[in-house]
């Protein structure tokens, strides 16, 4: 019945339909780079086909045909996301979702843009620009990123600080329901839009967004060099001043310090952490932010102020993160919401885990809200000795178990933190977004396996005994040994 | 705080680096068009990794080998990698491995047997590289091998032998001669550059090309190359390094050596009342840097009003005429010019002018598919225009 069904879209679809082995493996990954012993025996990560609808109805119809006959669906657009949220686990369709493309309308007085979901954000940063907006926020993946993908994630990178998370700029969006209903959502719907953000695919397909813009205004940046012990309040102080930044992202001394080892990062910048600065506005908001950092220099803080091109650079460098794998060939980690107050603390904690385990680890982060940072602490691996390479992937819970310490939680959930789901709702929120599930996505269809909670095999306590196991043998034989 | 250098290691090494991000997807003229993962850069390298990165290589599959000729290595993926990979040299040594298995595709393999016969892509002689001067009203002296001239021009196989591209070397010529320079061109003992079998993955075969053009260049005593070709001029400008150790050339594209002319007052222009747009060939802007030099020509042309299109400079589109993919999906490299095409319908341009005849001759087609009334020209037809 089931491939039946499945051969009838495939007729239907034509070229926009595959089952071919070749094609479809590549929609079984993301980013995440877990080993296929650890995936293949406990999850169907091989899709039974791989659509890409090329508009609202098309999207309809397909969900329809799933639903009626109970076939799980995974939504994918970018794919940049690190969890599997984008992956099959239990088979079904795929739905590749970048044909959802382009801008729709740009409301220029009442400052909003309407845009397909598949459209990646720096595609509408440069619609936008030429037009004399600009994006209120975006990920530091803009380049991949798709609007929607982001929206069903938590929302916060580039711009949050000063503009909030990505729900807070949205007015409404177009959702196909499960079961193929199509439905215009807004703060006051029936079914209020804020259930779809961070909702990773598992309660509908949004096709169409209306976001917020901003004019686009002329920036400047600074890079400023701090001493560890200074860094939370350096970072704590900046964000409280009355002139909000932008964007503050910040590196501690051994991220800068193999940064510098792979030739990314100048002499100079090694035995300091680095915070930088990014401001918008008026040429007004633009002496006010001078004032702010002049002020701070002749404060009683432990920094000195970069010169101009580093900072410039840095800016212009924002989207390329992964240039730190080139330390690996593999790269591991972990990425936690931390409140900024603990960042310090944090980064201590993690500084003698490092002692313990001799891995090498570097963090970096931005911060997203005024009270909280997105924190990535990693470290480098090789994936082709794979017991090394699965002892380490133990160290991820550890720097989360750090995190978790400080007030932090995982940064999305997918498959991969469903372990952590204790970590980063309560009780009574996850009963909430359970009932959500239940409400618009009865049949379990969507995305199934991702975010309310861990599947048998990943079940808190196993995920615990298992990753401490692993942990320990880890230290017993001393797998550390830094490449860079 | 970096520096715009390859970090490019070994094809395993780099494709172990690359962490899927999909950066590299959306600047991609393949997956623009195919719109599959496996067309997209991610995709390959992913299949890649599988493929050479893991202990013992596995089979290549077909499906592979496939995707991998669809790539004009026009460079937009190497610009935006956010794991700093030289994808463009990546795929190259993708193409070597492909090619050392004796698996190229046939198309590649029949280019290979026509250079290795012909010297050049072309089904002609050798000996009829000057044929297009026969057009020119004069023929000036020292055309051919003239030893100690101040400027080489180096014509390049489509120019030479394809009666499309002729206007170029004709039209460089008569401003050569306009600008009263003392040039010359290697005529017969012009080889192919060696380019399409470094990108069919024939890489040792190309050693004899440059060999001989660099051994011409050094006997003629040439201190000045031009090039009109930008993937000549890449080539030469990034390939035939060790082979030119020691020796002191300059190596110009033509729009640099012109824009130089101009500059120094040995080119008058006159005015021109026509809107113009600008198509940065891959290898000559993404790939290698030259971005100002035709737009300053541009300029510098009274009456002329420039509009740059949605996409230029670094982030110039391709036109889908690089990367040998026309012998191997003709279809894809017209839809990939396509999508150029309409970016030039919404700059208004009268003209289109670009910097290579393997652009001009992809625009051309699709300027005319979409039945546009827009010239495509080479940037010294504009010039020569101009000076008339
Ligand atoms: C270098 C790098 C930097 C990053 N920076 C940031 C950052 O600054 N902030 C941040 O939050 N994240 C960041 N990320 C993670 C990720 O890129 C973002 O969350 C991104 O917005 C995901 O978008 P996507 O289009 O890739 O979504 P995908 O990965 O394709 O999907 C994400 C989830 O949303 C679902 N989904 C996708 N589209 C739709 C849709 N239209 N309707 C319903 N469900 C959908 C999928 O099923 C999946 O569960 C980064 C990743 C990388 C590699």
């Amino acid at each position: 019945m089931k491939s039946l069904i499945i051969d009838q879209l495939k007729q239907k679809l034509g070229n926009r339909a595959t089952d071919s082995q070749f094609e479809s493996s590549l929609y079984s990954r993301d980013l995440a780079p877990v080993p296929n012993l650890l995936v293949n025996p406990l999850f169907n990560t091989a899709a039974d086909l791989v659509v890409r609808p090329i508009d609202t109805a098309e999207v309809a119809e397909i969900l329809k045909i799933s639903w009626d006959n109970d076939i799980p669906v995974t939504p994918r657009a970018g794919a940049s996301t690190v969890y599997f949220d984008s992956v099959p686990i239990k088979g079904g369709i795929v739905m590749d979702l970048n044909l959802l493309k382009g801008i729709v309308a740009l409301d220029e007085s009442g400052m909003m843009v309407t845009v397909k979901a598949g459209t990646t954000w720096s595609e509408l940063e440069k619609y936008l620009n030429g037009k004399g907006f600009a994006l209120r926020s975006f990920p530091s993946s803009a380049p991949v990123a798709s609007i929607g993908g982001w929206f069903c994630m938590m929302g916060y990178g580039i711009g949050s600080i000063k503009y909030g998370s990505l729900l807070s700029q949205v007015k409404a969006i177009e959702l196909v329901l499960p079961n193929g209903e199509v439905k215009q959502l807004t703060s006051d719907s029936d079914i209020p839009l804020d259930y779809l953000a961070g909702s990773e695919g598992t309660l509908g397909v949004v096709t169409q967004l209306q976001v917020h813009v901003r004019k686009l205004t002329s920036m400047k940046h600074y890079l400023l060099k701090v001493k560890e012990p200074d860094l939370s309040r350096v970072v704590n102080h900046i964000q409280g001043e009355r002139m909000v930044p932008y964007n503050i992202h910040f590196s501690d001394q051994k991220y800068n310090a193999v940064m510098n080892k792979l030739g990314f990062v100048a002499d100079e910048f090694t035995g300091s952490c680095t915070v930088a600065v990014d401001y918008e506005g008026s040429e007004d908001d633009l002496k006010a932010a001078d004032a702010v950092i002049s002020e701070m220099m002749s404060g009683d803080f432990e920094v000195e102020l970069a010169e101009e091109k580093d900072a410039n650079q840095e800016w212009k460098e924002k989207f390329l993160a992964l240039r730190l794998k080139r330390g690996g060939p593999s790269q591991l980690g972990g990425e936690v919401w931390l409140p900024i107050n603990n960042l310090n603390h944090y980064l201590d904690t993690i500084k003698e885990m490092d002692k313990k385990y001799t891995l090498g680890l570097v963090s970096y982060g931005h911060v997203a809200t005024a009270e909280h940072a997105v924190v990535m602490t990693a470290f480098f691996a090789d994936e082709r000795k794979t017991i090394d390479y699965v002892l380490k992937l133990s160290m991820v819970k550890k720097i989360q178990d750090i995190g978790h310490r400080y007030g932090g939680k995982p940064y999305g959930i997918g498959l991969w933190n469903t372990p952590y789901i204790g970590y980063i709702f309560d009780n009574s929120q996850l009963a909430e977004l359970r009932a959500r599930k239940k409400e618009l996505d009865p049949k379990g269809i969507m995305n199934p396996g991702k975010v309310y909670r861990p599947p048998l095999l990943l079940n808190s306590f196993n995920f615990k005994v298992a990753m401490n196991i692993l942990a320990a043998v880890s230290r017993a034989v001393g797998r550390g040994n830094r490449r860079v | 705080m970096s520096e715009d250098k390859s970090l490019f290691t070994t094809l395993e090494e780099e494709a172990l680096i690359c962490g899927r991000c999909g950066s590299c997807r959306s600047d991609c003229p393949v997956y623009n068009v195919i719109g599959w993962e496996s067309s997209a850069p991610r995709g390959k390298i992913s299949k890649a990794k599988d493929i050479f990165s893991k202990g013992k290589q596995v089979e290549i599959s077909d499906e592979f080998i496939e995707r991998i000729a669809q790539c004009t290595l026009c460079g937009a993926c190497s610009s935006v990698c956010s794991a700093g990979i030289d994808t463009r040299n990546l795929w190259l040594a993708i193409r070597k491995r492909i090619a050392d298995e004796g698996r190229a595709p046939e198309a590649y393999k029949k280019l290979r047997d026509t250079l290795l016969q012909n010297r050049n892509i072309s089904s002609f002689s050798n000996d009829d590289r000057l044929e297009w001067a026969e057009d020119l009203d004069d023929e000036p002296e020292g055309l051919e091998l003239k030893a100690g001239a101040e400027v080489c021009y180096f014509v390049g196989c489509v120019s030479s032998f394809y009666p499309q591209a002729a206007q170029v070397p004709i039209t460089i010529v008569e401003i050569l001669m306009k600008a009263d320079v003392d040039f010359t061109t290697m005529g017969g003992e012009e080889w192919c550059c060696g380019y399409p079998l470094l990108s069919a993955g024939f890489v040792d075969d190309r050693k004899p090309f440059i060999e001989h053009n660099v051994a011409k260049i050094k006997e003629l005593d040439i201190h000045t190359l031009i090039a009109s070709c930008a993937t000549c001029y890449h080539f030469w400008k990034h390939d035939c390094s060790p082979e030119l150790e020691g020796y002191d050339l300059e190596i110009l594209h033509a729009t640099e050596y012109l824009a130089r002319l101009i500059e120094e007052g040995r080119i008058e222009l006159n005015e021109l009342d026509e809107v113009v747009t600008y198509h940065d060939p891959c290898d000559l802007g993404r790939n290698s840097g030259v971005y100002d030099a035709p737009r300053s020509i541009i300029n510098s042309i009274p009456g002329v009003q420039f509009i740059e299109m949605g996409h230029s400079r670094a982030d110039s589109l391709c036109c889908g005429g690089g990367g040998n993919l026309q012998s191997v999906d003709p279809d894809l490299a017209a839809k990939i010019s396509d999508l150029r095409v309409k970016e030039i319908k919404e700059t208004g341009a009268s003209i289109i002018v670009s910097a290579c005849q393997q652009c001009e001759q992809m625009l051309s087609a699709g300027v005319r598919n979409a039945g546009l009334p827009i010239r495509v020209m080479d940037i010294s037809e504009l010039i020569l225009e101009a000076m008339d």
